[in-house]
């Protein structure tokens, strides 16, 4: 029997009692999958902690539902939108594009193209298998085809076209050279002559392949799929057009010096048309007679830099039509767009984490999602960190990026589900991965099965649960202790701001929020200036500034820029992001440093070992020894399902030069981290050795608190591992009684325990 | 330092490498507009070259695809103008004669390298042809142009007949039997009155050279020109077949009649109708033959002549056309421009073909490929005795190499490895056994720092089988998409024992290397 594979995702987040959320599914092996709602309640299988919990809840959508395999379309590409296929084109025309590609020699790619690979019907003006800039057409039997001279070159601006005359058969291919000292890899230095200008009588003419105009990729079809996208090309396309004419070489050259609309145009794509100071949208303006703009799918990403970079302006909003680059990536992959299995108007459940249960065989599959209250009613709130799901959503760092075992200081222990992913790439990857031409993955979105926002899931690296599994346990321990909450998700709190966070006494962070818009971050701040309490069990929190189109918030947006621990480096010109026109890059480097809002900031990570904190001399002042209550131990958190401690994986440290609040008091610090803990690149202006734990006093993570104005406080114990410390023995541990102590403190209205002894000590001793 | 210690006794012999171009190169500035001339009626294009970057100074050069196309036209014309210019009497006739005989050769060549048919009875059909055409031709008066059709038709009955044998009885058998056939044609001639018995030949038949110039120099010239044509002709004919669908076919029984059949191919049928198109090339030739010697004499149906068509194709190289045109040139010309030697040119033949049988492995025109061979094998004889496993490349190695990166870092990963090597000790081993993550001692901790930044291919890494349980070790591939293999069976029952597992694999590999 084949092996049973399901996968799926739900179409939203986080829903309420009363509104409708569908689950899309795909299955092999399979055609029927029982179906049981659950309540998610611990997704750690560490045998130091409960395990994995589940409670099966009753649910419209329980019992058995047929399911098939559905297909996905990866790559971006644009569609023309071209009603009276004026692009048919039976006359003389030229293709005309200014491109920057990345990957010429990956195999044939359509740049501007009406082809049909299936029925070899049309024409294309793209790249053959040996990277040359190709103009071929086909007549339903027969192709033809004439490529330049020599292999594009990746990563340098030309303008090529074709200019093609069905009378003759005569075709003309223009490959000229942008010379800019910015945009292109190699300068003019380099003695590389890569122009070509080559005419070819073709034989055949091109008959019409029925099918639309697309930019970066070719019409293909599969019985079993369906019709699809192929051929897909990778690299940035910028001005281009259809000419209704076989435009002349010195038509073209003109070109070169400064495009214009040539007279005879069909269509005039210009790409920087139509952005906004708020961002750019998918459509692609045509500014020509016939208005046939197109549309990108797959999120082409807009706003790079263009072929006239001056390198002076560096923000598309400063200089739009320098930057009219589209770069379209052959596995950027933002919805399945897979029809619904099945969907439910959610009945009254109680706020909490749930999941639809899937299973066939011996297979068993959770589709987790989030349920709101109708109205808030809980004193707490468990914020949970959506945007940092997305951001590791399907991270392939482990399998692709062997030396990142430096990093986590661990062999990389791989699960069934990690070989899994790595068959899949048309389910897209994390933002700490590549696109296949190099850049990074600037994009990503919930609309695909998420292979790491799984109960049970380990990252590979780190060999611990992550992010989704290990917030769980936070989920577990209130649960166990018995806590009133509600879940609340990053998506939420952007869309609906202060208001989100406003109901509650105590808004609880998860184990690794660190990706925040500015609304969340804009919203947290104001909820604690107006009296809220945070409990910020986050290391490296608050740390990449990410956007969300206004229309769209199923796909954030990251520019990793010059500073931060970041997987990739986005070109120059290229920091600010398409979605709302913000820079991108790390708070920090914004002016907006972590410390400013919960105390404490980013210092170091490492995935060998955790350690304990030791109470610091300050924790014993009166208006913060409350904290300790019931805890005898100096040491706390000396054990942990997160490497058997509770400070570590990432850690956060307290700097008055970073806006700490100057009345902030360290009530513990980690401490005896090995040197798999450096200090963070942010911190570090020069190099030098003695970086990490055993040599430098930064790595450590501080335990701290302060008040707020209104009765409002923050307490950070500012370590990842914290979260999965609660679970150990079942939640009775001296890091599950801080933890107490500090929620039924902040759950409670009113003055915060501890205020009063706000005097000047008079010491005897 | 002790690293530096290292380097010098390691470092290896080296000599200056780098190749002068003698040969001017092909440039085309990517400014100019460049068209490409279709060959009518297909897609190929005249000029069958393309440009590359030369990686050394990235110049922009052009390379032909093939250079044989240009090697025929030059050798073609420098064939039919040279005994033109030389003008003799003695140049024209062995070139005339040249061209017949490789005309000759190639449709024999069609037989037996394309068709894979031992047959002997080429010049046969080729006698066969010219006496019928000349008897027709003393006998009925036929013209010329007659003749030649006559020629053609004959060699296709007399291929009929001969060929059919072939399909019956393999090689050897077939040769005698061919031999045999060309034995009777020569003593049917030698004593058939009809044939001229009594005259040593059949003579009076027409020709296509004017009364008025025979046996003269333009006469010669014309007959030189004539039967040049003819062998372009052949050629024609030769790379129809061969290169084409027939040729294709028949190639692949060649390898396999097993594999043929299976595809579905009737190779049998193919290699019939291969031999009945040369015989009927033979038999336009045998009818030239006729013309241009106003008859034909019994030489041609001695066993002497058949030997010395042998000796020219085994000479040029059996299976190119090259080979056989080439092959005739040489033997021709030591027989036909040297008779002042007298006997002694046979020796000297023999001795080519000798030689060439010994150390060619496909004659003349196989040599070269031969040659590239050899040296590719002392070429990597060479390195691997100067260099070390994962050591510094050699100069000659290092020049392959693109990214030059490439060479600092396995110079510097080399003298690592080897500094690591002598940190590994036993107690450095039993400290990652107890403790097989967190702080470790310097050592340790310097070759995990090693092991853990090495690139992805065939790198050591972890799968949990049963969750907290059973563990293996796999290997990745560092490739994309292509899943981590199996290493073994083994299962560890902890992370702590699967971990130092990898780590005692890795240090085995480190001691290794």
């Amino acid at each position: 029997m084949a092996k049973i594979v399901l996968t799926g995702y739900c179409d939203r987040f986080s829903v309420k009692p009363g509104e409708d959320i569908s689950f899309m599914v795909s299955a092999e092996g399979t055609k029927t999958a029982e179906v049981q709602l659950v309540r998610l309640i611990h997704g750690d299988e560490n045998p130091e902690g409960p395990g994995f919990i589940e409670k099966e809840v009753d649910g419209p959508i329980d019992g058995s539902h047929s399911v098939r395999k559905q297909h996905t379309q990866a790559g971006s590409f644009a569609r023309i939108d071209d009603p009276d296929t004026r692009l048919a084109l039976g006359q003389a025309f030229t293709l005309w594009a200014m491109i920057w590609p990345t990957t010429p020699e990956k195999g044939r790619q359509g740049i501007l193209a009406r082809w049909s690979i299936t029925h070899d019907r049309g024409y294309a003006l793209g790249i053959n298998g040996d990277g040359q800039l190709e103009f071929w057409v086909g007549d339903g039997k027969k192709t033809d085809a004439v490529h330049a001279e020599v292999p594009l070159r990746p990563r340098q601006w030309y303008l090529v076209a074709v200019s093609y005359d069905p009378k003759s058969g005569q075709a003309t291919l223009y490959q000229e050279r942008v010379e800019t000292r910015y945009g292109n890899l190699l300068s003019k230095i380099t003695p590389l002559d890569m122009n070509s200008h080559v005419t070819e009588a073709l034989r055949i003419r091109p008959a019409d392949a029925e099918l639309d105009f697309l930019m970066a990729g070719c019409h293909d079809h599969n019985a079993d799929r369906g019709d699809f996208i192929g051929q897909l090309y990778n690299g940035k396309i910028d001005r281009c057009g259809v000419v209704g004419r076989a435009m002349s070489r010195a038509d073209l050259d003109a070109m070169l010096q400064e495009v214009t609309q040539p007279a005879d145009v069909i269509a005039h794509w210009d790409t920087s048309e139509g952005y906004s100071d708020k961002g750019i949208g998918d459509d692609i303006v045509d500014t020509g007679p016939n208005k046939l703009h197109g549309r990108g799918h797959n999120r082409p990403v807009r706003g790079a830099t263009g072929y006239n970079w001056n390198g002076r302006d560096d923000c598309f909003r400063l200089a739009p039509h320098q930057f009219g680059g589209v770069w379209f990536h052959d596995d950027s992959m933002l919805d399945c767009q897979w029809k619904a299995t099945f969907s439910m108007t959610l009945p009254d459940l109680k706020s909490g984490v749930y999941a639809a249960r899937l299973q066939a065989g011996d297979t068993i599959e959770h589709l987790p999602f989030f349920v709101r209250p109708k109205k808030p009613g809980s004193a707490i709130a468990m914020l949970i960190p959506t945007c940092s799901y997305l951001a590791y959503a399907n991270d392939r760092l482990g399998l692709e990026f062997p030396t990142s075992q430096l990093v986590s200081a661990h062999v990389p222990v791989f699960h069934e589900w990690d070989i899994e992913l790595s068959k899949h790439p048309e389910y897209a990857s994390s933002t700490y991965d590549t696109y296949s031409d190099g850049a990074g993955v600037c994009y990503s979105s919930r609309l695909r099965p998420i292979f790491n926002m799984r109960p049970k899931h380990r990252m590979a690296g780190t060999a611990v649960a992550w992010q989704f599994p290990a917030d769980m346990s936070i989920i577990y321990w209130l649960e166990t202790k018995g806590y009133d909450y509600d879940v609340i998700t990053d998506e939420d709190l952007h869309r609906e701001g202060k208001d989100c966070l406003s109901p509650y006494q105590v808004v609880i962070n998860g184990t690794h929020a660190e990706y925040y818009s500015e609304r969340m971050l804009d919203a947290t701040e104001d909820y604690l200036a107006e009296g809220g309490r945070v409990m910020y069990l986050s290391g490296n929190g608050y740390y990449w500034a990410v956007s969300f189109r206004e229309d769209d918030l199923s796909c954030m947006e990251v520019r990793k820029l010059d500073s931060g621990s970041r997987a990739w480096q986005a070109l120059p010109g290229e920091h600010y992001m398409a979605s709302n026109g913000e820079r991108s890059g790390i708070w920090r480097n914004r002016g907006r440093p972590p410390q400013k809002i919960v105390g404490t900031g980013f210092t170091s990570e490492g995935m060998d070992e955790s350690k304990p904190y030791r109470r610091m001399p300050d924790s014993y002042h009166k208006s913060v020894a409350w904290i300790f209550e019931g805890v005898e131990e100096e040491l706390i958190g000396d054990f942990g399902l997160a490497a058997g401690g509770a400070a570590g994986i990432e850690i956060d440290r307290y700097d008055l030069t970073l806006g700490t609040p100057p009345h902030t008091r360290i009530l513990a610090s980690s401490e005896g981290h090995s040197d798999s803990y450096p200090r963070v690149s942010e911190e570090i202006a020069f190099n030098f050795p003695g970086q990490g734990g055993t040599q430098h006093y930064h790595i450590r993570a501080d335990m701290t608190y302060f008040t707020t104005l209104n009765n409002g406080a923050v307490w950070s114990p500012s370590s990842i591992a914290w979260g999965q410390a609660l679970p150990w023995n079942n939640g009775d541990n001296n890091v599950s009684r801080v933890m107490a102590n500090v929620l039924d403190a902040f759950a409670k209205p009113g003055p915060l325990p501890g205020a009063e002894y706000h005097a000047e000590e008079k010491h005897w001793k | 330092m002790a690293i530096d210690k290292q380097s010098q006794h390691s470092a290896p012999s080296r000599s200056l490498v780098g190749d002068r171009g003698w040969l001017p190169r092909i440039r085309l500035a990517g400014q100019r507009s460049l068209t490409r001339y279709r060959i009518p009626f297909t897609r190929r294009t005249w000029f069958q070259g393309h440009a590359v970057v030369n990686p050394r100074d990235l110049t922009r050069q052009y390379k032909l695809d093939d250079k044989r196309p240009w090697f025929w036209i030059g050798g073609l014309i420098a064939a039919l103008i040279i005994p033109i210019l030389v003008g003799t009497n003695l140049a024209l006739t062995a070139a005339t004669t040249f061209a017949l005989y490789a005309a000759i050769n190639l449709m024999w060549m069609l037989v037996i390298g394309t068709a894979g048919i031992f047959s002997l009875a080429t010049l046969a059909v080729v006698g066969a042809s010219a006496y019928l055409a000349a008897w027709f031709s003393i006998e009925f008066g036929i013209t010329w142009p007659v003749m030649l059709l006559l020629g053609t038709l004959v060699g296709l009955l007399f291929g009929a007949i001969i060929g059919l044998p072939a399909l019956r009885i393999d090689g050897l058998y077939f040769a005698l039997l061919t031999m045999g056939v060309v034995e009777l044609c020569r003593v049917y001639v030698l004593q058939s009155r009809t044939f001229g018995s009594a005259t040593g030949g059949l003579y009076g038949a027409d020709t296509f050279i004017p009364v008025a110039w025979q046996l003269k120099t333009p006469g010669l010239i014309l007959g030189y020109v004539a039967a040049f044509a003819v062998m372009l002709a052949m050629l024609g004919i030769y790379r129809l077949v061969n290169g084409q669908r027939l040729g294709l076919l028949l190639a692949t029984a060649r390898e396999s009649e097993a594999t043929a059949e299976a595809l579905g191919i009737n190779y049998q049928r193919a290699r019939f109708t291969v031999f009945l198109i040369s015989s009927a090339g033979l038999g336009f030739i045998g009818g030239f033959y006729a013309t241009y010697f106003k008859g034909a004499s019994p030489s041609l149906f001695s066993i002497d002549q058949v030997m010395l068509l042998f000796a020219m194709i085994v000479i040029g190289g059996l299976g190119r056309a090259e080979g056989a045109v080439v092959g005739t040139g040489v033997v021709v010309v030591l027989d036909k421009m040297f008779t002042e030697f007298g006997p002694i040119r046979f020796i000297v033949i023999g001795l080519i073909m000798l030689g060439v049988t010994l150390f060619a492995r496909n004659g003349l025109f196989g040599i070269r490929d031969q040659f590239v061979e050899f040296r590719n094998k002392k070429k990597s004889e060479r390195r691997s005795g100067r260099t070390e496993k994962g050591g510094e490349p050699l100069p000659e190695e290092a020049t392959e190499i693109r990214d030059k990166d490439q060479i600092y870092f396995r110079r510097f990963d080399k003298r690592l490895r080897d500094h690591l090597k002598t940190l590994v000790t036993p107690e450095v081993i039993e400290e990652h056994r107890l403790k097989p993550l967190g702080q470790h001692s310097d050592p340790l901790e310097r070759v995990l720092n090693y092991f853990r930044g090495a690139g992805g291919e065939n790198k050591y890494v972890l799968y949990e089988l049963k969750a907290n349980t059973e563990y293996k070790i796999i290997v990745t591939t560092g490739e994309k998409g292509i899943p981590p293999r199996d290493v073994d069976s083994t299962i560890y029952t902890s992370k702590n024992e699967a971990l130092h597992a990898v780590f005692l694999k890795r240090v085995q590999d480190l001691m290794d290397s």
